[in-house]
Parts: C-alpha cells; sequence; structure tokens
C-alpha cells in the first residue's frame, strides 16, 4: 500500500479546506456569479400556489411574409441564447429594444439557409395557477420590439 | 478555573486529547487507502463524460460564439482572469481542444499534465455557456473531480494497488457530490425560504418544461407538492450516505440515480456532469473486471469454446485481488 508523506498530506487538506470554504462561502453569502462557487440552486425559488407562471418566447416576421408573426424557437441553436438568458436581461431588453437585433444577425449566421428575419419581439406568456393546477387560461403581452427598417 | 485549564491541555480525557484524535480520525477517514485501479477507472469515465459533454449534452458555450457580445456578462471568474467574449475561434478550438486532451487522458499517460489541460478547458468551455447570463447550477462539482484525480498520478485500470492518494481523491470527489445536495438544500431556504417545500415550484418546472408524459402530474398536484417534502428530506439527509455500510451505501446511491431518471423523465433535465461524480462511491474496478472477463470469454468463445476457461482465469485472479486487498 502506498502512503502519502507529511508535506503531501497538509497540502491535500490545505486544498480540501480551501475548496469547502469557498462552496460554503458561495452557498451561504455568493451568487451566480461565483461560479464554480455559485449557490446550488436548481428549482430553489418558491412559486406561490396560485398565482400565475410566465414563460418568454420569440416571434419574428420573416422576408418571406412580412406583417405576419410566427413563433420562433428560443434556443442556443437557433439564436446564440437560450430563453433563460434572454429572460434574465428583459430590463436591458425594454430599455434598448435594437438589442434584439443581434438575435437576428446570430440567426442568419447559424441558419444560413432560413428566411430572414425582418421583426423580432419577445413574448411573455403568462400561464394562471390556481391551487397548484393550471386553469388554461393563458394571457400574452409583448415586451419589446425590433424592426429591422 | 485551574482544574479547567488543566483539563483542557492533560490527560487522555482531556479537550486537546479528544480533538486530536478527532483529527487524527478525520485525517484517517480522508486518506483511507483505496483501490488505485478504481481511480483510473473513474478517470476514464470522466475523460470519456468530457468528450460527450462538449460535443453534444452542454452545448450553449459553443453556440455563444455566435451571439453578439453585447449579451457578454463577465463572471467573477471571468474578471479575474481578463477572459473575453466568445468568438467562434475561441469555442471551436475549446471544444475540440478538450476532446483532444481528454482523448490523450484517456491512454493514462502524463496524468497531472493532460488531467489538468482538460480541467482547464472544460472550465473554460463551462465558463463561456455560463457568461450570457445563466448558470447551470449542477457543474461545479465537476471541477473538484477534473481538478483532484489528477493528483493520484499513474493508474492503471489493473493496478492492484491501494493508495491514501486514491484515497483522498475519491474522498473529495464523494463529499462534493454529497455537497451539492446538502447544499443545494440551503440554497432552498436561502432564497425560497423554509416555505420551499410548500410552494408550487415543481408545477412550476412541468408548467414550463415538462414531458408529455409528466402532464399528467398537473391533474394531480398533491404528487409534486409530496415530491418537494421528499426531495428536500434526502438533500438535508444526504451526508448520512458516510456512515451506512458498503450494501446500503449501494443502494443510495441507486436511488439518486433514480431520481435522477424520474426527474429526466418528467421536466428533461438531469446533472449529468453530477452523475458521473456519484460513481465515486461504487466499485467500479470490480465492475471493470467483470466486464473485461466478460469480453475475454467472449473472445475466446468465438475462439473455439475453450475460451470460457480462459475468461475465468482472467476474472478470478483479479476479484481476489480486489475482494481481498481491503487489509493491506
Amino acid at each position: 500500500m502506498d502512503r502519502l508523506g507529511r508535506v503531501a498530506k497538509t497540502w491535500r487538506i490545505a486544498v480540501l479546506l480551501a475548496l469547502t470554504v469557498m462552496f460554503c462561502a458561495g452557498s451561504l453569502v455568493g451568487n451566480d456569479h461565483w461560479w464554480p462557487f455559485s449557490p446550488w440552486r436548481m428549482f430553489s425559488t418558491s412559486q406561490a400556489a396560485t398565482g400565475s407562471v410566465w414563460s418568454t418566447g420569440i416571434e419574428v416576421q420573416t422576408a418571406d411574409a412580412p406583417g405576419e408573426w410566427v413563433r420562433a424557437p428560443l434556443t442556443p441553436e437557433n439564436v446564440g441564447l437560450n430563453r433563460a438568458e434572454v429572460e434574465g436581461r428583459i430590463t436591458q431588453i425594454e430599455a434598448d429594444p435594437s438589442r434584439l437585433g443581434t438575435l437576428a444577425r446570430s440567426h442568419a449566421e447559424l441558419r444560413p439557409t432560413a428566411a430572414e428575419w425582418t421583426a423580432l419581439r419577445v413574448v411573455r406568456r403568462l400561464i394562471v395557477v390556481v391551487d397548484r393546477k393550471p386553469t388554461g387560461e393563458v394571457r400574452t403581452e409583448v415586451l419589446a420590439q425590433w424592426d429591422a427598417r | 478555573m485551574g482544574r479547567a485549564v488543566s483539563g483542557v491541555n492533560g490527560g487522555p480525557g482531556s479537550v486537546t486529547g479528544l480533538a486530536d484524535r478527532s483529527i487524527g480520525q478525520l485525517g484517517r477517514w480522508l486518506f483511507t487507502p483505496m483501490p488505485v485501479s478504481r481511480v483510473a477507472t473513474l478517470r476514464l469515465l470522466v475523460f470519456a463524460f468530457v468528450i460527450v459533454d462538449v460535443v453534444l449534452l452542454h452545448t450553449s458555450g459553443w453556440y455563444h460564439g455566435y451571439a453578439d457580445p453585447v449579451w457578454y456578462e463577465p463572471l467573477v471568474m471571468g474578471k479575474v482572469l481578463h477572459l473575453p467574449a466568445a468568438t467562434v475561434l475561441l469555442v471551436q478550438a475549446l471544444k475540440w481542444g478538450c476532446v483532444l486532451a481528454a482523448l490523450a487522458a484517456m491512454t493514462g499517460r502524463a496524468p497531472r499534465l493532460l488531467g489538468w489541460t482538460v480541467a482547464i478547458g472544460w472550465v473554460w468551455y463551462q465558463y463561456i455557456a455560463f457568461s450570457y447570463g445563466k448558470v447551470d447550477h449542477d457543474r461545479a462539482d465537476f471541477v473538484v473531480a477534473l481538478a483532484l484525480l489528477p493528483t493520484v498520478g499513474l493508474a492503471h485500470l489493473s493496478d492492484q494497488r491501494r493508495s491514501e492518494a486514491a484515497g483522498f481523491a475519491l474522498r473529495a470527489v464523494q463529499l462534493s457530490a454529497i455537497a451539492t445536495y446538502f447544499l443545494s438544500s440551503w440554497a432552498k431556504v436561502r432564497f425560497g425560504g423554509w416555505d420551499w417545500v410548500n410552494s408550487a415550484t415543481m408545477v412550476r418546472a412541468v408548467v414550463r418544461r415538462g414531458s408529455p408524459m409528466a402532464q399528467w402530474l398537473l391533474e394531480v398536484p398533491w404528487t409534486l407538492h409530496w415530491f418537494q417534502w421528499v426531495l428536500m428530506g434526502a438533500e438535508l439527509t444526504s451526508p448520512v450516505i458516510f456512515v451506512l455500510s458498503e450494501k446500503w451505501r449501494r443502494r443510495v446511491v441507486g436511488g439518486w440515480f433514480v431520481f435522477h431518471a424520474m426527474t429526466y423523465a418528467a421536466i428533461t433535465i438531469a446533472f449529468w456532469p453530477h452523475l458521473v461524480m456519484m460513481l465515486a462511491f461504487l466499485p467500479l474496478e470490480r465492475y471493470a473486471a467483470w466486464l473485461r472477463s466478460r469480453l475475454v470469454r467472449l473472445r475466446g468463445g468465438d475462439d473455439g469454446g475453450e475460451g470460457g476457461g480462459a475468461g475465468d482465469a482472467a476474472a478470478s485472479p483479479d476479484s481476489r485481488v480486489f475482494e481481498g486487498s481491503a487489509t493491506p
């Protein structure tokens, strides 16, 4: 059996202690920006049993069918960003809707054969939940809009 | 007062004596000699996972190469190390660099150099994925595996030694895997409050990304409510795994895998790197030896029927060594 010397054990313990301190500090006072020492907060927020669950999406107009809004996947494969990343920047998008134009550009790079997007809007769908059960009622609101023209 | 002082400093029952013994026990537990071949097997799985992960599973970092830098939001790590926004060239270099380094590391050569190269590449690639506004919270413990498994040095799949270095690396991986559960229960309390268990968080998850299989759960809301209590209980008590017998430890690991499979079926979310970490609780070298013996037997069968014996012969010395090497 291979044993470790005093020095080898000491630095290993020091590394383990440092990791423990960082992970615990991240969980106690840290935020997502501390990654990999950010708090492990998957599904950690509370959702009221009665209220609304919101889900954000994008709708676009294409050069093929101007004037007609169609839903487009808000996925990295389609626009370079995913839904949560856009949801986290709603304030910035509302302040400066021209940001949405960058999604159309990324889409053109990622999907060069698809029809060009001429307009894009961010839509929030509020799904009404009463006593933990969706009622089927869905409210839609437009948060920001960008137009290529 | 005088008695208290002498109690602190002297005698076997004194406070210092107790503290010394606890530290000694903790040290022995951290450095419990474990099979070097277990580390070799886990490293192989970890590096294989890195390849699958960067190519197939976690590709948002790659697509960020195509996102406008206006969306880049440096994390602390990026500010400290002055990491730039992603470009197509950078994400391509990291993705394929990770694959090449992981393939090279799977050979078992230069374990520290190659292992830490994979670690840097994978962490940077994750950083790019997470610095555009969304951090995936399940991928932090894997950093510990990538950083500490190389510290064991050379380790072959058929290495029959036990070592304290292997014991420490495996223990660190186990500890961080369990910390993921325990500290995520703390995060629920911190961000969701103690009332998290009675909230509709799981309903929200199913509404937002539920699979067709999970829709019936919305019709029977108590199932998701009850699930939140079970999850919180399981996470809070997760460290108990360290005091269980070998048999029960494996059962608990199995239980967690069932939980993750259910989560995947319901909301198509799986904490993939964390699942690899949980394998550190299992006698992987025995599974590898069993697999090898099956392969030898299979190959022997093709050769004309003599292989069964050859397979057994190849397998049994391994099994004896691994089963019998508990005492140094």
